[in-house]
């Protein structure tokens, strides 16, 4: 009896890495006969159902506590940011070459789609200089009209290359859209080139104006057709400008949005370079 | 020149350990003391010349120890820097350099997150490696109290000069001298003696002094009279001797060099740290390989990929796991250096409780290392005499004169007297001068009769014959009490057989009675009685010498004998043995019930062996030994089946012819075994075969013989006041109060520590699910990061922490010392089970809760969560500034990244938050919290902590800037409260399905289908061995015993061939064993 115990201990050593795998005596696959893995496969996918319905009622139960029209906190977004378009930090390119600043004039182009005037013939006429206050009564707000042609130069209607061809291009600056938002002042877009003497700048429309009859926003559902206002400079570079890196800083000013976080250099302010190649 | 033994050693380590396994060289002992000159080319009167010692001084090397290696401490120091998981942080933080490296080396404005994660990891890695390396430096600390052994001073006589030299310089041939109270400074071949004796206790375990003659007496040289050894005591006398071997070669040397050579195997519990380690590892690197390559393949960049990588490492390790394993151990050690077990290496602290065989030395440990008297026999009755170390036992009849008669005579014929200074002292931890059985006699005399100066002042003694190999008896003449009385008194004691030739009366009840056979038969009775339970018996007589022949002032002549030395009045045996303390055989009880064997090695008789080992339990009331068989049947020994003896005793010469075979038969076979005359070699091949069947040794020892054993224990225990500095040296564990008991002490801590080790393991594992799985969601699915590697750092290095070590002061549920030890091979620290549980269902369970945490911030604040995926791209892009969430609110990069970050906030609480029911969880293993209540306040104490120290991390101004984590909502700290709650739920059902099924995998048939569904909620039980898997062998021993015995094996006794019986199955529990049910 003993002997064979032995032998039996003995064979076990001997072959024990290959069982561990598969061992043919018992049928035993990683050590477990194939109708425990199943058991234990069952387990686990009763299990996971399980927790995955609990996450599922979870979340549902969430989501049912939420508004549809404004989300539950909006303080992490108390302030706009400030973006440009077209949408790069870094406007580089050849005025002679047509094909090399198409990107950008396409972009402009098609961003410009929406503020097409045949698109908003169904807009209420607002009173500018005043906010658009629209609590209360229907669900669905009324939205301010903003025309194209009111960039004017920039609009990409009298000049369809945005001013690129010559070498002073357009760009546009928007500010984020906030819900509720109703800034304090007369805001406007101020823009300044780091360098020793300054550039001529224009802005459409005029003085750089953001009127107040597009605030305040109340939000995706509620303001589906909503225009961004939107404010065009025109850098009038001139030819020693070109061939130069030039920075250009635009910030909101004349309002209580902040432009000069620490943190977020975004913050109501929008930092690009440009470079015209001749 | 130099030591020309070193480079061979260096070139055949293994045999070279073979050689010095071999029982000890020496022949110089049957050597006559003119062969001894010869062969060291001295002379036995004018010993070496100068220029002989300074010749064999240059050849042989300085007569030292060598010390054994040590290594360097910025070894040690790298050793903790780099072992462990500190390689996959520091591959963590070299990544994250790397990635810094080629962000700063490609774009303007590289962020700083990798730099500063990098010097994180790196802080974090240098920080518990230091953690780590101050905790072995304290407890290595102790390991400086040894000290050097080596005598300063011997007297060497060269060119027949006395000279005083350092013992350093001694060299084989010199010639030597000693007295009483000197060390012996080298081997020595014994030339001439005066009433030498030597303790020779730490090299053969033999409590009593030893004489030394120039005789060779056996042919064993560490019996014969001939050799005194090296760093023994001169106990008296003088002598003088021939150095024959110093250094490295005495036999000290060689154990010492064999103790110090020998490698001794990783502590279980380092075994289970790196299996675990490789587990997390092994998960580690899969899934850090997989995600990169799979973001390679998703089209990330190699920068991207490799910061996945980064945060896939930082998530998988547990950084905070090992300083809480060390810090556990260390709370253990210290509360066992309470109960007067001092731990000297941590990981020891948790061998005792994976202890499956304890090999105990008897001398000092099992027993009190001091002769006393344990019987007498006078009256033809056998009388008890109290041997406790407190004197609480029986008291004898102390009325009869024939007990005064033979105290009278113990108390005169006894040389012993109590050291000056003392009265103060108990008598029995009374100093005394003199052998041990005459200071045995002493005690015991003035225990029961007062005192012996008294006694000896009154009786003055007259003349005296001091006891010599030759008579064997010991005699003196005094003169008696009564002053009126002119007589002499004769009293003799000796050996039993001697004393009673010469006695032709004997006294009974007070009355002298001419000695018939019928006597003299049951003196033989009560001798071979007395004898049989390994006492040392004396035989008394007395005699009033007439006073006709002796009158008052008659000239005694000790040298030539002229008074009568016959026809005396034998008056009683006292019989003596060094008792065993009073709280071993409960010990070794305990160690039984918990599962574990105890084996008696020892270098003393096997009769006196086999007397303690039953006194004390280790052969049990009711077990034979195959002798004991073969007596109570009256056949021959070899024809005993050797299966019906579950005890045996195993003479050390017979040991030696074992082979490998028969000594694991021998080890498998008996649950009860005694080893006596045993070498130190000897002790060394029992632990080896102990340790080649599979069992987790502990060896007890005080004397430098056990120290080879000692170190090649898993765990050695050494005694704090009677061990010598090479058995502490050897030693993992000192038991300070010399007290065996302590062991079981230590085996419950150890056996505790265990099982809370694996609940802490579990608490800090689970939490490594939802570390990692925001990760994989972030690169799948292209949500946000829901979790960032610092708040991941957070949990590991903070909140996990003191939960973490809190559960190592948790009580145990059960009665863990009436269960198995574990076996190495099966039980481990980690197990899959353990792994299923805190993976896939408690960590899946709390990555959902910090999912939940997650979407719930986002959805408030904007961002649903149907818009969630594959928002990455966009979320993560600097330059993007007009994100769009699901309200219409256009996001600035800075004001998405505060709300991501707020998300890796209220994801870091809510693993706190489910982390609560884990730590509530983790404190049972299969008894509800609702029995086992929440008395562990340092507990609860960990739960305050964690959420406080979440909640400061959270709210603290200034954290947004250092850690990035934001202030909560308070409702966001309650997201995670239902999965929380289902936790603690989902394990309160499991454990009740464990409870009512208490089969599963306790079923001999482990893998039946019906134990399939309790296996599944199996996570951290001990299993109960199917007995035949007991022995599965756990790895071969390193050094396996040379079989230069195999010569023997053709000749096989045949009791040892037939020996193979079954495994035992007796000690193992029933599969429901008590303590699971």
């Amino acid at each position: 009896m003993a002997s064979t115990e032995d032998k039996a201990a003995n064979k076990e050593n001997v072959s024990s890495w290959k069982d561990s795998i598969y061992n043919p005596r018992t049928g035993e696959l990683l050590g477990r006969t194939a109708s425990s893995w199943a058991l234990i496969l069952l387990f686990y996918l009763v299990f996971y159902c399980f927790l995955a319905g609990m996450f599922a009622l979870t979340m549902w139960v969430m989501l049912l506590t939420l508004d549809d029209y404004v989300p539950r906190y909006r303080d992490r977004v108390p302030e706009p940011g400030l973006v440009i378009r077209p949408n790069s930090l870094d406007i580089t390119f050849n005025k002679s070459d047509s094909k090399n600043y198409r990107t950008y004039v396409n972009h402009l182009e098609s961003f410009l789609q929406r503020y097409n005037d045949s698109m908003q013939e169904n807009n209420a006429d607002c009173i500018p200089g005043e906010y658009y206050m629209q609590d209360g009564g229907e669900m669905t707000k009324k939205v301010c009209p903003f025309r194209r042609t009111s960039l004017s130069l920039c609009s990409g209607l009298s000049d369809t290359d945005f001013g690129y061809q010559e070498g002073k291009p357009c760009v546009l600056l928007k500010m984020n859209r906030i819900i509720g938002l109703k800034p304090i002042g007369d805001p406007y877009i101020n823009c300044t080139v780091k360098k020793d003497h300054p550039v001529q700048m224009h802005y459409f429309p005029s003085e750089g104006r953001i009127d107040k009859m597009y605030f305040p926003y109340y939000g995706k559902k509620a303001h589906e057709n909503y225009m961004q206002p939107l404010v065009a400079v025109k850098l009038l570079l001139t030819k020693e400008d070109y061939n130069k890196e030039l920075a250009v800083e635009c910030r909101v000013e004349g309002t209580n949005l902040r432009n000069n976080d620490e943190r977020d250099k975004f913050l109501g302010r929008v930092t690009f370079r440009v470079k015209v190649v001749e | 020149m130099g030591n020309d033994r070193s480079p061979k050693k260096k070139k055949g380590g293994t045999k070279d350990m073979d050689d010095l396994k071999k029982e000890v060289p020496i022949t110089e002992h049957k050597m006559s003391v003119e062969e001894v000159c010869r062969k060291f080319q001295t002379d036995v009167v004018q010993g070496l010349t100068n220029a002989k010692a300074a010749e064999f001084l240059l050849r042989d090397g300085p007569n030292a120890l060598t010390p054994p290696p040590t290594t360097p401490e910025w070894v040690k120091f790298c050793r903790q820097l780099f072992g462990g998981f500190s390689i996959l942080l520091w591959t963590g933080a070299i990544l994250c350099f790397l990635a810094y490296a080629i962000q700063a080396a490609t774009e303007d404005e590289p962020a700083g997150d990798n730099l500063y994660l990098g010097i994180v990891l790196t802080a974090v890695v240098v920080i518990t490696g230091c953690f780590s390396y101050f905790q072995e430096a304290k407890s290595s600390k102790i390991m400086e109290s040894f000290k050097n052994m080596v005598p300063q001073q011997a007297l060497v006589i060269r060119e027949g000069e006395k000279v005083q030299i350092n013992a350093e310089e001694v060299v084989a041939g010199d010639l030597i001298e000693v007295k009483g109270g000197d060390r012996i400074p080298a081997d020595i071949r014994v030339t001439s003696a005066h009433g030498c004796k030597v303790d020779n206790s730490s090299l053969t375990g033999e409590s009593e002094p030893q004489s030394r003659s120039p005789d060779c007496t056996h042919d064993n040289p560490l019996e014969t009279r001939n050799i005194a050894f090296f760093s023994t005591n001169c106990v008296e006398g003088t002598a003088r001797g021939i150095v024959i071997c110093t250094g490295d070669r005495t036999v000290m040397g060689r154990i010492a060099t064999l103790t110090s050579g020998l490698e001794t195997g990783k502590t279980p519990i380092a075994v289970e740290i790196e299996h675990f380690i490789h587990i997390i590892t092994g998960v580690a690197v899969f899934l850090g390989v997989t995600f990169f390559i799979l973001a390679i393949i998703l089209g990330y960049t190699w920068l991207e990929a490799v910061i996945f990588l980064i945060g896939i490492i930082v998530a998988n390790v547990p950084e905070g796991l090992l300083a809480t394993v060390t810090v556990c151990l260390t709370l253990t050690a210290k509360r066992m250096a309470k109960k007067n077990c001092l731990v000297k290496n941590l990981e020891a602290v948790e061998t005792l409780g994976s202890t499956s065989t304890i090999c105990s030395d008897k001398t000092g440990t099992l027993t009190q290392n001091r002769m006393t008297v344990a019987h007498m026999w006078f009256d033809n009755q056998i009388h008890e005499a109290d041997t406790t170390e407190d004197q609480s036992g029986a008291a004898f009849d102390k009325s009869s004169v024939t007990w005064l008669s033979l105290s009278r005579v113990a108390a005169l014929c006894n040389r012993a007297q109590f050291k000056a200074g003392q009265d103060s002292v108990a008598i029995l931890k009374r100093d005394v001068a003199g052998d041990a059985s005459e200071s045995a006699l002493l005690k015991c005399i003035e225990l029961s009769c007062g005192s012996v100066r008294m006694m000896r002042d009154k009786n003055k003694k007259v003349a005296e014959i001091p006891f010599n190999s030759t008579n064997k008896y010991q005699l003196s003449i005094h003169e008696t009490e009564d002053p009126n009385d002119n007589r002499y008194l004769l009293v003799m004691k000796g050996a039993p057989e001697r004393i009673l030739d010469r006695c032709s009366t004997i006294m009974l009840q007070g009355k002298e009675q001419p000695m018939d056979e019928e006597m003299k038969e049951a003196f033989q009775n009560a001798y071979m009685e007395l004898g049989g339970l390994g006492e040392r018996v004396l035989g008394f007589c007395h005699l009033l010498l007439p006073e006709d022949q002796y009158p008052k002032g008659f000239a005694f002549d000790t040298d030539d004998v002229n008074f009568q030395t016959d026809n005396l009045c034998f008056v009683g045996l006292m019989s003596m043995i060094d008792p065993p303390r009073a709280a071993v055989p409960d010990a070794v009880g305990k160690c039984r019930s918990a599962g574990i064997k105890v084996i008696m090695v020892t270098g003393d008789h096997p009769i006196t062996a086999k007397a303690i080992a039953k006194g004390v339990g280790i052969i049990s009331e009711g077990n034979e030994t195959v002798e004991d068989i073969a007596a109570r049947l009256n056949i021959p020994v070899s024809q005993v089946n050797p299966r019906d003896a579950k005890a045996c005793v195993i003479h050390g010469s017979d040991l030696k012819d074992l082979s490998q075979d028969q000594m694991d038969d021998i080890l498998r076979n008996h649950t009860e075994i005694v080893f006596a005359r045993t070498s130190p070699q000897q002790k060394l091949i029992i632990v080896e075969g102990c340790q080649r069947l599979g069992a987790i040794v502990a060896v007890t020892g005080d004397g430098v013989n056990d120290s080879p054993a000692l170190k090649k224990a898993d765990i050695g225990v050494a005694m704090g006041i009677s061990g010598s500095d090479v058995s502490k040296q050897a030693a993992d564990m000192i038991l300070l109060d010399d007290n065996f008991a302590s062991i079981v002490t230590g085996v419950e801590e150890g056996r505790l520590i265990f099982d809370n080790l694996k609940k802490s393991i579990a608490y800090t594992l689970t939490s490594n699910i939802p570390e990692i799985t925001p990760f994989l969601f972030f690169i799948i699915v292209n949500i946000p990061l829901p979790l960032g590697t610092i708040t991941i750092l957070c949990i590991d290095l903070g909140t996990d922490m003191v939960p973490a070590i809190s559960l190592a002061y948790e009580a145990a549920e059960s009665d863990i010392m009436k269960r198995q030890p574990r076996n190495p091979s099966r039980d481990k620290l980690v197990n899959e089970r353990l792994i299923s549980i805190a993976y896939g269902q408690i960590g899946m369970i709390q990555a959902l809760g910090g999912f939940f945490a997650y979407f719930v911030i986002l959805a408030e604040n904007g961002f649903l969560p149907s818009q969630l995926v594959g928002i990455r791209l966009n979320w993560d892009d600097r330059s993007l500034n007009d994100l769009e969430d699901s309200y219409g609110q256009q996001w600035t990069y800075e004001q998405r990244k505060i709300v991501e970050f707020t998300c890796h906030t209220a994801f870091f609480v809510s693993i706190v938050v489910v982390q609560w029911a884990d730590l509530i969880i983790c404190k049972t293993r299969r008894n509800s919290v609702f029995q086992q209540g929440m008395r562990n306040k340092i507990l609860i104490f960990g739960l305050f902590e964690e959420t406080a120290l979440a909640a400061f991390l959270s709210y603290c101004p200034g954290m947004d800037v250092a850690l990035r984590m934001y202030p909560l909502k308070p409702t966001w700290w309650f997201c995670a409260f239902p999965y929380s709650f289902l936790i603690f739920v989902y394990d309160e059902a499991r454990k009740l399905i464990l409870r009512r099924n208490p089969g599963g995998e306790h079923t001999i048939d482990r893998w039946s289908t019906f134990a399939q569904a309790p296996h599944i909620f199996h996570l951290f039980l001990p299993p109960v061995i199917p007995s035949s898997a007991k022995h599965i062998s756990r790895c071969p021993a390193p050094l396996k015993t040379k079989s230069a015995l195999k010569q023997f094996s053709s000749q096989l006794p045949q009791r040892l061939k037939t020996a193979k019986a079954p495994l035992q199955l007796s000690t193992s529990t029933c599969p429901l064993s008590p303590h699971l049910l």
